[in-house]
């Protein structure tokens, strides 16, 4: 599919057949895949009926890695072999974890200074390997139901999630053989469900509190274009330390009795019964026999509980605050309040979600399902199974991305809640004479200090000529792709040297690493890999070569002199003629240098149709569309 | 790969007049109409090259957009526009009755949190700020009108000092609720 296909809403200039697309919301407890069918969006059951999978895995058994319920049973019986919300350790250094660890009980390992990982009796495991295991589990079920190989996901994160925990994200769907349309945030996923359901308009303010993390997004909904306005959060704020609280409220009022590592996930999910368990009672009576000790039941009360949580309520207000007004609003312009989440069941959460914006919130999709179905809708839409693609969302990035300058201090690139994909470009000098070299180091977050931000990357700029200080003009540009992903080039304008990297976060995994880890998951390999690549490869061409025989067809002589015409059509000949010979390496080349030598004309096709886009409509028109 | 090369500045890309009192209903819809076509997910399916174009030009009338959208940003532009480069205005000399004010409104920031009833002494304060804004922001445009550059370009100093100021009280405002 070599250019870009401009073609008028509705008439798709290859006719595409329906594709397998999925929705997955990896949560920090629970895990959904969900799908559009021509009934609607809905989350795919196990054989069990179930649509919920916990999100936990369980490497006891060397011979077999087990997840879900049954993990979740052996959670007491093996408490460092049985890893449950590992997504809030996903793209997370050792130093992060620990505190998050200890009260989990697993052992840590850490090797190579990079993420952390756990180990097991099975070996040591990272918290990527852990959720590729959890999605691969996902990516069987939907496989199963629908009937074939899935093309395409769309995986939610958290809106807060950075740079790091994304490409985390993105690691284990690699691993777990799933191919990712899009990392979608998950208030964004939820707006999406409510949006298309109720076809509303308006500012919608989506407060998200799941089992680990925090999120609050602003949308505004405009026909059918979904612009996030601002996005916030806490990304180690969730039910499951309301449950610890609740654990912690035990062992002291029994008088902080020593357990043992059984015995604390034992009582982690005490906790948890009592807690859901609160959502509909004044008051609940906590068993205790299973800990063994003297006292046997302890009575909590709502009252109490709402005491135990005031303080991290409270913290979710103070984002939601924020967020209302980096989006330029005060609370009361909000028009629409979403729940998403389990925890969002408390009580004491929805009274303050309420007070705060001062409207009672929409409650038709289930809270656990709804950023699965959200997240389906907009993978049906990236596939293309919609060709008039219906629906655009215009995300943000959470946090500021920036480098480090003189003294240690950040340099803001790009603010956050900036829409993306967003592309930057600051000018800086070198400090000393003669210096050859620039060291630039990528930070995230919004803090005036290196020291008190994320790292993410580091990248050497070489072969400066010498000159005074403050004579070279180095230009740093960032950009961001519809992902919140990054990438990072600098250059030196009078001399054109240049530099860049794809910011693989200091926490993420290498290229080898993965590949190593896809390795071990194809242990038994399913198919010949190779002949599957000459095959998808041969796809891919024919696709491009018919997408531009039909661009130019349209634009070829309008936008193309004759010798560019003919060096196209020369190539496009190479490509054909590789289609029989059956060689993979040398089709690939072809193609490539074909789509590098159409990327000029797809650059003339997007500016005509922009200029297209803009004429024909009056100012007028426009007016009395937006009802001004 | 050639980078987007648009040859029209950004009033001209979202065909909207260029002056300072835009139609900020008109500006947004223009927006979302060129992204409706331009954004790297209508591309999703496509080619990688397909892609990275969608994602330049996308990237593009964000730019443009957010340059637009904000006030001082726009004003800023239209100079650069003019010929007024960003470090010819910051290098424009203000006069001294305006820092004598800033003075004293910062001083009052400082104070605030001591004060009986901190939080509607901040909010007058922030109105007053967003007053003195708008007033900068008519200097601006008259200035511009009559093509006396360089008091267009010390209004927009003006107005960076009140956004200055104003990101201060939002941070005391967040203290004061903690």
């Amino acid at each position: 599919m070599a250019l870009l296909h401009i073609a008028e809403p509705g008439q798709s200039a290859i006719t595409h057949e329906q594709k397998l697309a999925v929705g997955i919301d990896l949560g920090t407890t629970n895990s959904l895949v969900a799908t559009v069918s021509k009934d609607g969006a809905s989350a795919l059951p196990d054989d069990r009926g179930e649509a919920s999978l916990a999100s936990v895995v369980s490497y006891a058994d060397p011979a077999k890695v087990v997840v879900g319920r049954e993990a979740l049973a052996a959670a007491s019986e093996h408490p460092t072999d049985t890893l449950s919300s590992v997504k809030r350790f996903m793209g997370r250094g050792y130093a992060d974890a620990r505190d998050e660890a200890e009260r989990s009980q697993y052992k840590l390992t850490n090797e190579d200074a990079g993420m952390v990982s756990f180990a097991t009796s099975s070996g040591v495991v990272s918290p990527v390997q852990a959720s590729a295991e959890i999605l691969k589990t996902l990516r069987l079920r939907a496989q199963a139901a629908l009937g074939g190989s899935v093309d395409g996901a769309v995986i939610t994160v958290p809106a807060y999630f950075d740079e790091a925990q994304r490409q985390a994200t993105k690691d284990a769907a690699t691993v777990a053989g799933i191919p990712v349309l899009r990392l979608l945030n998950e208030p964004t996923a939820a707006a999406v469900a409510y949006g298309l359901e109720s076809k509303g308009e308006g500012l919608t303010a989506v407060y998200d509190l799941g089992g680990g993390t925090f999120d609050i997004s602003i949308l505004h909904l405009h026909r059918d274009v979904f612009e996030v306005r601002a996005t916030g959060g806490d990304t180690a704020l969730g039910g499951d330390d309301f449950d610890n609280l609740i654990g912690d409220w035990i062992l002291h009022e029994l008088g902080s009795p020593k357990l043992k590592a059984g015995e604390h996930r034992t009582l982690v999910s005490l906790a948890r019964a009592a807690k859901e368990a609160l959502s509909d009672c004044a008051e609940v009576v906590i068993p205790l026999q299973a800990l063994q000790l003297d006292t046997s039941e302890l009575v909590l009360t709502q009252n109490r509980f709402d005491e135990m949580i005031k303080p991290l309520v409270k913290r979710t207000i103070q984002a939601c605050r924020r967020a209302v007004r980096d989006a330029g609003l005060s609370p009361v312009d909000i028009e629409n309040v979403v729940l998403v989440g389990g925890s969002t069941r408390v009580p004491l959460v929805r009274a303050a979600v309420e007070d705060y914006f001062q409207r009672k919130p929409l409650l038709g999709i289930d809270p656990d399902q709804v950023v699965a179905i959200g997240a389906a809708i907009q993978a049906d839409i990236l596939v293309g199974n919609r060709p008039e693609g219906e629906l655009l969302l215009l995300d943000v990035i959470p946090l500021s991305l920036g480098i480090e300058t003189m003294g240690g201090l950040v340099e803001k690139i790009v603010n956050r809640n900036t829409t993306i994909p967003v592309s930057r470009a600051q000018e800086f000098t070198t400090y000393k004479d003669g210096q050859t070299a620039l060291a630039v180091h990528i930070v995230q977050g919004e803090r005036e200090l290196v020291s008190d931000s994320r790292s993410l990357a580091r990248f050497e700029l070489r072969g400066i000529p010498p000159m005074v200080a403050g004579a070279a003009r180095i230009l740093v540009s960032f950009q961001v792709d519809a992902d919140g992903l990054l990438s990072v080039s600098a250059r030196e304008e009078t001399t054109g040297v240049q530099s860049s990297i794809v910011v693989k976060p200091s926490f993420g995994l290498s290229d080898e690493q993965i590949g190593s880890m896809l390795q071990a998951s194809y242990s038994h390999a399913e198919e010949d890999k190779e002949a599957r690549v000459l095959a998808e490869l041969c796809v891919a061409a024919k696709q491009l070569l018919e997408g531009l025989a039909v661009a130019l067809a349209a634009d070829g002589d309008e936008l193309l002199d004759s010798q560019e015409r003919e060096a196209l059509d020369a190539q496009m000949l190479r490509v054909e003629e590789q289609l029989t010979t059956g060689d993979a390496a040398v089709l690939r080349a072809v193609s490539d240098q074909l789509g590098r030598d159409s990327e000029a004309f797809a650059a003339r096709r997007m500016d005509k149709s922009i200029r297209t886009a803009l004429t024909g409509v009056t100012l007028d028109d426009v007016s009395e569309e937006i009802g001004e | 790969m050639a980078s987007p090369d648009f040859q029209q500045n950004y009033f001209e890309l979202f065909s909207v007049s260029r002056e300072f009192d835009l139609s900020l209903a008109l500006l947004s819809e223009r927006f979302r109409h060129l992204q409706g076509q331009l954004h790297p997910d209508r591309y999703a399916s496509k080619s990688a090259h397909e892609q990275r174009v969608a994602v330049q030009y996308s990237a593009f009338v964000n730019q443009a957009y957010t340059t637009l959208k904000d006030p001082l940003e726009r004003a800023l532009y239209m100079l650069e526009l003019a010929g007024v480069s960003a470090e010819q205005v910051s290098a424009e000399k203000i006069d001294g009755g305006f820092l004598m004010e800033q003075m004293e409104l910062r001083e009052k920031i400082e104070s605030i949190a001591d004060m009986v009833d901190p939080e509607t002494a901040l909010e007058h304060l922030m109105s007053e700020i967003a007053q003195d804004t708008k007033n900068h922001e008519r200097e601006f445009v008259e200035a511009l009108e009559a093509d006396v550059l360089n008091g267009a370009a010390s209004a927009c100093v003006k107005m960076q000092f009140l956004r200055k100021l104003h990101q201060e009280a939002e941070q005391i405002e967040a203290g004061l609720l903690n």
